[in-house]
């Protein structure tokens, strides 16, 4: 019944630009760079990013946190924090995390109760050690340490992609769950000809890079 | 350790006498504004010095090796340090220039009214290098006062014991942290490492140490 609803839902939803990929790619300047939210939720109504942490040019240092999250029905988290750390003096360093206690998406179809992403960037690697996701489920199923982008078909939906890594220029970025609300393509005869993006829901998502 | 305190002060009058820009300061007992320790680098220095970067630390134990995810037994922070390289007016300890710390610590039996137990530094005054251990590329011994965010605690003395032990970090630095008016301590004192080092294995993120603030 849970997953018709949302069904229902996604149905309304408007076309979004499909080169959306979560990634901060776009938005980094040379030397060290770090950005990490707790949640994130974009949809042709909503536009939302908390709690989020960006590295301030010269700064060494960003926190910002959030006990309570509630969006526009789609998720809820308690107890985000959102910490990044670079140096800002030779930018040889950038560390970048998001943590989660409890988490609900889409009314329950993916849940957790303990979300960690963390990147660490200098110039000699990059890496998304740290992160972990406790007591997933999705649709039902339990989910047990998901290897890096693992992606799972949520019927109706769209797919899930857990433990997202993305390699940026000199960086990476983790998102640890990442919804990608669909809507069917109908050709002229009314068959599925594909699928449209509709939103993008990312629960922890940690980006740090050194260039 | 406090059988080393009373040393402080002799050891004070010897670091005063010695002649240098680089103040070296010979002492096994910390800053003396807080606590003594229950572990210690042996010897400390005022050395221009940063140390930046954040990460996670599964404790207990404190090793490599993350704990299962489901057991929240794990500890995430944000920390940085700058330090001029000069002693403090006493001569005992070494000034810092800046600093900040966010600590987490997401174990369910720390939390505060259903939150995990989240500390922020209010002021970071004091950061020693570290000579005598076995961290590669540095290690800094820091400190200075915190709150308790859960409560608003706050004026809470703080030290840190921080460790760069080369790339990458997870699995290779470390970091402990002691707020002894609350009796809170994620320390992992290893006595097979000569000198004693308590600092805990990172098993995520990076501690960067830098020789110039």
């Amino acid at each position: 019944m849970r997953i018709d609803s949302i069904r229902r839902a996604v149905r309304f939803g408007l076309v979004l630009p499909l080169t959306w990929t979560g990634s901060a790619l776009g938005q980094m300047q040379a030397g060290a760079n770090a950005q990490s939210y707790g949640v994130a939720v974009t949809t042709a109504t909503v536009n939302q990013k908390t709690p989020s942490a960006v590295l301030p040019v010269g700064g060494m240092m960003a926190v910002d946190r959030a006990t309570d999250v509630t969006v526009a029905g789609l998720v809820t988290a308690q107890n985000a924090f959102a910490i990044v750390t670079g140096d800002a003096t030779d930018g040889s360093d950038a560390v970048s995390s998001a943590t989660l206690g409890t988490v609900s998406i889409l009314n329950g179809l993916i849940t957790a109760d303990g979300v960690v992403a963390m990147t660490s960037s200098t110039i000699e690697n990059s890496n998304a050690e740290g992160s972990s996701l406790a007591n997933l489920v999705v649709n039902g199923v339990q989910v047990s340490d998901p290897a890096p982008n693992t992606r799972v078909d949520l019927p109706g939906v769209g797919y899930v992609v857990l433990n997202e890594q993305i390699a940026t220029f000199g960086g990476i970025t983790v998102n640890m769950i990442h919804v990608v609300l669909q809507q069917p393509v109908l050709g002229v005869l009314g068959g599925v000809t594909g699928y449209r993006t509709t939103g993008n829901i990312i629960v922890g998502s940690a980006t740090s890079s050194v260039n | 350790m406090s059988r080393l305190r009373p040393l402080a002060g002799v050891t004070a009058i010897a670091a005063l006498a010695l002649v240098g820009g680089s103040c070296e300061v010979h002492h096994t007992a910390l800053a003396p504004t807080i606590g003594a320790p229950l572990f210690s680098f042996n010897v400390f220095q005022c050395r221009p010095l940063k140390m930046t970067g954040g990460g996670r630390i599964d404790y207990p134990p404190g090793t490599a090796e993350k704990n299962p995810p489901a057991s929240h037994q794990y500890e995430t922070f944000g920390a940085h340090v700058t330090a001029p390289g000069e002693p403090d007016p006493s001569g005992l300890t070494c000034l810092a220039d800046s600093g900040e710390l966010e600590w987490i610590d997401h174990r369910p039996e720390m939390e505060i009214n259903g939150q995990p137990l989240n500390l922020h530094a209010t002021s970071v005054t004091f950061a020693e290098l570290a000579l005598d251990t076995d961290c590669s590329d540095g290690a800094v011994h820091w400190g200075g006062k915190l709150r308790v965010q859960n409560t608003g605690q706050e004026d809470l003395d703080f030290e840190v014991w921080d460790c760069d032990n080369s790339e990458p970090g997870a699995g290779h630095d470390g970091f402990a942290i002691r707020v002894l008016e609350l009796g809170y301590e994620v320390i992992c004192p290893d006595p097979d490492l000569p000198p004693t080092e308590p600092a805990c294995t990172l098993t995520g993120g990076n501690r960067q140490f830098h020789p110039t603030p």
